[in-house]
């Protein structure tokens, strides 16, 4: 269980340009806790300028990021430390263990050596990892990687944890180990904020935001929202409004 | 007790600079391996003086010049045959002879008994250096035959006499003016540019975004990718100084404790200065240019190579700014002169202010947003 209360995010009208580029406009969004969000949409949709955002590693040009812990207004500063994130980009040490690398972000948080012993025990039967310890991150393959990314962002018990296309270039195997994880976190009551450029992993999530050239085009339960935009699937909605924008 | 994140910090960039094999290699072997080469190879003396003379049987004096050249230990005849053998000219042009000393028509003794004696002398200028090394010692050479085979009574004894006695390194052996050079030279090249990879790599490998998401502070960063490499570039000066001592005879006159100290002070610089290179470089193409862009006029204005003296004073200003000449200043003051370094020496001073500097600039481009 993730001490501390749940922490939920609310974006209002964010807007975000990289040299005359609008990359994001007007994005307004509720991220709830105990709830998987994901943020689908194509690649070059603003979704990892929105995560950076979020997590205060980019500063929006207009609009801002409220975020509250039991309801109440708190200051991103003082929530800093319980809010987890994986980058998109490979973001591990290559030359460094898997055990390496968990004695780093020990460290990194300063997590107490009992505490320690419990959570790495935990996350290496859950991931399974544990026979590899001793292997360096460049020589995992492409879902073992994510998993110790993840592990890393879990080691702190954070209370939101952000992931930017954690199951991109994984089997499909490693694929449903890595959602299994997320949903346990769940359990916790941790929010979860996801993006994927997998239509079809949308929905796995319990929210789905698409979005689209830096805008949102829906937000809703992922059934309710197929079956509003009358649609079967999400690829059968991203390409209907692909050829859609294409005839316009 | 050292804050944590700090420790994880300096574990974890230990690991990454001592795991690899060839990187232990070049760390710890290649200054060795540096210092013995330059030691032997970089010196500033002319040796081995191709020198011819043309003069006839009877002009003893010149013959005196010559022999007193060869066996001086500086010149070696010069080897030709041929038609080439008669020109002086020729000799210098088909590269068979660095200097040639032609003796006027009537022999050089013959002229000495007159007012003044002309004598050629055609060194090979293609090596500027080496040129007017010739040049002095010819002279010398001359001056001193000539005194001793006339016994100039006739001219007046000049003026002035010099007594110059060569203080600290009275052989006037360049190993113990180049070796202390070579070592600021490799310790600059390995600490330097260590600090800057260290840092572009995590920019590189997108880590560096997963270190400014995590609740770390700019201070910790700064000081956890920094910290390591100071111990690591403080670990070249024990394997460094023993080659020095023991094998190009350097002493070592001044106590260690100040030598130490002043690389503690250098080290500290070079890490600063390449934290702030590092903050220009965003990929590992853009570090290696920016390290060589810092360390080429690095070492040009150190005076290793070059006095600083002959620079004219508009340049001095770099030799001034630059870690280098500081350090070497202070390693020559110890190691030679065996001076003694209190903590407000002129050099230290001048490292500790660019170091500050360095730092305060880093912390200020440092940043924990991204663009």
């Amino acid at each position: 269980m993730a001490a501390g209360e749940p922490i939920s995010i609310q974006v209002r009208d964010v807007h975000k340009e990289f040299r005359r580029f609008e990359a994001l406009h007007g994005i307004t969004l509720d991220f709830d806790p105990g709830l998987m969000h994901g943020i689908i949409g194509p690649e070059g949709s603003g979704k990892t300028t929105l995560l950076r955002i979020l997590l205060g590693l980019m500063r929006p040009a207009q609009g801002r990021i409220l975020y509250f812990e039991g309801g109440r207004p708190a200051s991103f500063d003082v929530l800093r430390p319980h809010i987890a994130y994986m980058p998109q980009a490979q973001s591990l040490y290559p030359d460094l263990s898997i055990e390496e690398h968990l004695a780093f972000f020990r460290d990194l948080y300063g997590i107490q050596p009992r505490a320690y012993a419990e959570k790495r025990a935990e996350l290496l039967s859950v991931s399974r990892l544990a026979p590899f310890v001793d292997r360096p991150a460049g020589q995992l393959s492409g879902g073992m990687y994510k998993k110790l990314g993840l592990m890393c962002a879990l080691l702190r018990s954070p209370r939101v944890i952000v992931l930017d296309e954690p199951t991109t270039g994984v089997d499909p195997i490693s694929r449903r180990e890595l959602w299994e994880l997320l949903y346990r976190l769940l359990d916790q009551g941790i929010l979860v904020l996801v993006t994927t450029a997998y239509l079809d992993e949308a929905e796995r999530c319990s929210k789905v935001h698409l979005i689209e050239s830096g805008s949102v085009i829906a937000s809703g339960e992922p059934r309710a929202l197929l079956d509003d935009q009358k649609a079967r699937s999400f690829d059968e909605l991203f390409l209907r409004r692909a050829a859609g924008s294409a005839s316009e | 007790m050292i804050d944590p994140t700090l420790r994880g910090f300096i574990k974890k960039e230990f690991i990454q600079a001592l795991r690899d094999r060839r990187m232990r290699f070049i760390l710890l072997m290649m200054p060795l391996v540096q210092m013995t080469i330059f030691g032997v190879a970089i010196s500033t003396e002319v040796k081995n003086i191709r020198l011819a003379a043309f003069f006839n049987a009877k002009d003893n004096v010149l013959r005196d010049v010559y022999e007193r050249a060869i066996m001086g230990g500086w010149f070696i005849p010069a080897k030709a045959a041929g038609r080439i053998a008669q020109h002086p000219f020729e000799l210098i042009r088909a590269n068979k002879a660095d200097a040639v000393l032609v003796a006027p028509p009537k022999g050089f003794t013959h002229e000495l008994g007159r007012k003044t004696a002309p004598l050629q002398l055609l060194i090979d200028a293609t090596n500027v250096v080496q040129a007017e090394s010739v040049e002095a010692y010819l002279k010398a050479i001359l001056a001193d035959t000539v005194a001793s085979d006339l016994k100039v009574a006739a001219s007046p004894p000049p003026p002035i006499r010099f007594d110059v006695r060569v203080l600290f390194n009275p052989s006037l052996d360049t190993a113990t003016f180049m070796v202390p050079g070579v070592m600021v030279m490799i310790m600059v090249i390995t600490t330097f540019l260590l600090v800057v990879m260290g840092v572009v790599r995590e920019k590189e490998q997108g880590t560096f975004e997963m270190l400014i998401a995590a609740p770390v502070s700019r201070t910790e960063l700064i000081f956890g990718k920094t910290l390591p490499y100071v111990v690591i570039g403080m670990a070249d000066l024990p394997l460094m100084l023993p080659v020095s001592v023991l094998a190009f005879h350097v002493p070592l006159r001044g106590s260690f404790l100040y030598l130490f100290f002043a690389t503690l002070v250098f080290v500290s610089t070079i890490v600063a200065a390449g934290l702030l290179t590092s903050t220009f470089c965003a990929n590992q193409q853009q570090a290696s240019m920016g390290s060589f862009l810092f360390m080429f006029p690095a070492i040009m204005f150190a005076g290793i190579i070059f006095p600083i003296e002959n620079m004219p004073p508009s340049v001095q200003v770099f030799a001034a700014i630059d870690p280098l000449s500081h350090y070497l200043i202070l390693l020559r003051d110890i190691m030679l002169k065996g001076s003694t370094i209190g903590l407000l020496d002129r050099h230290v001073l001048a490292l500790v202010g660019i170091a500050a500097f360095s730092i305060t600039a880093s912390f200020a481009r440092f940043r924990t947003t991204l663009r």
